[in-house]
């Protein structure tokens, strides 16, 4: 006989905490697909994702009967499309992704990561072809996801790598323009990119993973803030340090339940289980905000002061019961702060509280990095390039995975209000409070040296 | 060639106290029983145990069931002895277990459904028990589900019949419960490859 308040507070979790499993992303290595014919390449491309991948939302499905647990997002992660592009044409490539578009569709799979290039040193031509066709790619397909990483610790940060990625961005926003700019909440420019990541847009098959793998992502905002909730209003009184305790063991359970999804579908697929991410995942609906946990913890305000303390004492605290929970945790497992997926962020930056230098003071301690942000339709290049650097510094400096996803929309300005529906939410135009002034030191471009924190041999 | 021994099924009823499980055990003890199974419970102040018990000597049922009422005052304890014998009735076929559990506004009537519902499914319950708080009831059953039961079908038709007397239900496989709330290895619930083929 189990204990009742084992019970209770395990269904309790799901149906008043929406605890969910926010993803179970299915990598696929497609290297075995390159070949110099590009019709061949895509018909190997869309043969192997759909004979790999075809069970997986079967699958998924009977789990969320068994165990009551919704798993919101099935996906897939290919491997850097790049390598298929070595030696090909634009034409090719858009031939390429219209067969990972098609593939991801066939199996009903929302979104498929890994139109990826990893630039952090230099720019092959494959990897030069995929970052030209983005704009095309973005605007035609619908489920394919893309992702630049142009700095690690071990590399340093290639400029020449972001100034053309934020010219591309803008190609990118003038393509999606009939959707304002939308093509660009599927590209996600990375310091130290994950190779395991199961979240997208960012999710890609890294070199050193096998040839398929199930990473998951767990959920739970709304079970972590019903937690602090409670904390807060049976005991007034509570310190910090109670709340972060209350915060650690409520990950714990959290992630156990997304390994238990995660370990079965690739036990069941035949294929390597991966990692738990423990980032903490939004969605726009309200009882699913990760800002909504700040608000239970005390920070009316998401902004004021104490913002950054309360983004960091959370991320810990998550990580801390986390890594207790499984042995296989990874991924991004930081704290997402994706102001147009999260209603409570948007609300703040609407309100003038939470601004672009807070956030991205907020990334120092909580990585993951300035997310689903809007700007204004005219952001120059070099104000584009200069924000992309700046978050990148953090992550490169400090060792961690930090990454943008800006979306500039076209024919708008500050204030404006953009909605792109579903999971990718809504929120008021924002921008840094200084766009300009920077130009010259973007046009020296090159590239900053490795820090030295990363010699450690 | 051994004498084979008996063994006995031995349920007590009683007000609960201090000295109860004391009075059933040396009873048994006494003529030479050695318990291999027990299991106790109390429920608002009332106290039953069952025990398995072997016996050396050839004792009869009702030998047994008079030495533990010696050990009792006159009317205190219910006692039922029954000889043992391998079960076979007990379900067979391979079951996955999984925890239902019915909440909203108590009422007569709501195990009679259930139970009914749940023989006519061949559904056996390992284990039920429930709590009230005011005029709230939660129930939780532990279940053996063969595994040849459509669960999505289960779940509707379970839900549809506890909502027509003003329930909820829901139904989860045990291993959500034990992810949860359990500290252990979740891999061990999956045979895992190994190595990359």
């Amino acid at each position: 006989m189990r204990k009742i308040d084992d019970i209770l507070n395990t269904v309790r979790m799901l149906e008043e905490g929406n605890l969910d499993v926010r993803t179970v992303t299915m990598g696929v290595n497609i290297d075995s697909c390159a070949h110099p014919d590009a019709a061949k390449a895509s018909v190997a491309v869309y043969k192997k994702i759909h004979s790999l991948a075809k069970e997986l939302v079967p699958l998924c499905d009977r789990l969320t009967t068994k165990y009551g647990l919704p798993i919101v997002n099935k996906r897939l992660a290919v491997s850097p499309v790049s390598r298929l592009l070595e030696g090909h044409s634009e034409a090719d490539a858009m031939q390429i992704a219209f067969a990972l578009d098609r593939a991801a569709a066939d199996v009903k799979v929302d979104l498929i990561g890994g139109y990826t290039a990893l630039v952090q040193r230099g720019v092959t031509e494959g990897e030069a072809l995929l970052i030209r066709s983005l704009p095309q790619v973005l605007s035609r397909t619908q489920r394919l996801c893309a992702s630049v990483n142009v700095a690690a610790t071990a590399a340093g940060i290639n400029v020449d790598a972001i100034r053309l990625v934020s010219a591309t961005m803008l190609k990118i926003a003038e393509a999606t323009k009939e959707n304002n700019g939308f093509g660009c909440a599927k590209l996600v420019v990375f310091a130290n990119i994950p190779e395991n990541n199961p979240f997208m847009a960012g999710a890609y098959l890294g070199a050193g993973e096998a040839s398929s793998v199930i990473n998951v992502g767990v959920s739970g905002p709304g079970v972590v803030k019903r937690a602090v909730e409670t904390l807060v209003k049976e005991h007034p009184d509570v310190t910090l340090d109670e709340i972060a305790e209350v915060v650690k063991h409520t990950a714990f359970r959290v992630t156990r339940t997304g390994e238990l999804i995660g370990r079965e579908v690739a036990a069941k697929l035949g294929v390597n289980f991966g990692v738990v991410d423990l980032s903490l995942a939004p969605t726009p609906k309200v009882g699913d905000s990760v800002g909504e946990i700040y608000q239970a913890m005390g920070i009316a305000k998401i902004g004021a002061p104490g913002s950054t303390a309360a983004v960091a004492m959370l991320n810990d605290a998550v990580k801390k019961g986390g890594i207790f929970a499984s042995s296989s945790v990874g991924g991004l497992s930081g704290a997402f702060l994706p102001v147009m997926e999260d209603h409570a962020l948007a609300g703040a930056v609407k309100a003038g509280y939470l601004t672009m230098e807070k956030l991205e003071a907020m990334t120092a301690v909580c990585s993951v990095g300035l997310d689903m942000i809007a700007l204004p339709g005219d952001i120059g290049a070099d104000a584009l390039s200069g924000i992309i650097m700046d978050e990148m510094a953090i992550g490169v400096f400090t060792g961690k995975t930090t990454a943008v996803r800006l979306i500039p929309v076209p024919g708008k300005k500050v204030g404006d209000y953009v909605d792109f529906g579903g999971l990718f939410g809504a929120a008021c135009i924002t921008n840094v409070a200084c766009p300009d002034g920077n130009q010259e030191f973007i046009a020296h471009g090159g590239h900053i040296p490795a820090p030295i924190n990363s010699l450690k041999n | 060639m051994t004498a084979e021994k008996s063994r006995f099924v031995v349920s007590v009823l009683a007000f609960d106290r201090i000295g109860l499980i004391q009075a059933i055990t040396s009873a048994i003890a006494d003529r030479g029983g050695d318990i291999d199974g027990m299991s106790q419970t109390v429920i608002r102040g009332y106290f039953t145990v069952i025990i398995t018990a072997k016996f050396d000597n050839n004792y009869e049922k009702e030998e047994i069931r008079d030495a533990i009422l010696q050990n009792f005052p006159p009317r205190e304890a219910s006692v039922v002895v029954r000889d043992y014998e391998e079960n076979s009735r007990h379900p067979s076929g391979q079951t996955e277990r999984y925890i239902m559990t019915l909440t909203g506004k108590d009422r007569p009537g709501i195990l009679k459904m259930v139970s009914t519902y749940l023989a006519e499914s061949n559904i056996n319950i390992e284990d039920y028990y429930f709590t009230i708080q005011g005029e709230e009831v939660t129930h939780i059953g532990e279940l053996s589900i063969p595994i040849d039961i459509d669960i999505k079908q289960l779940i509707g038709e379970l839900h549809t019949l506890v909502s027509s007397i003003g329930l909820v239900a829901a139904l989860q496989h045990e291993n959500l419960f034990r992810a949860a709330n359990d500290i252990f290895s979740i891999r061990q619930l999956f045979k895992e490859r190994s190595c990359e083929k």
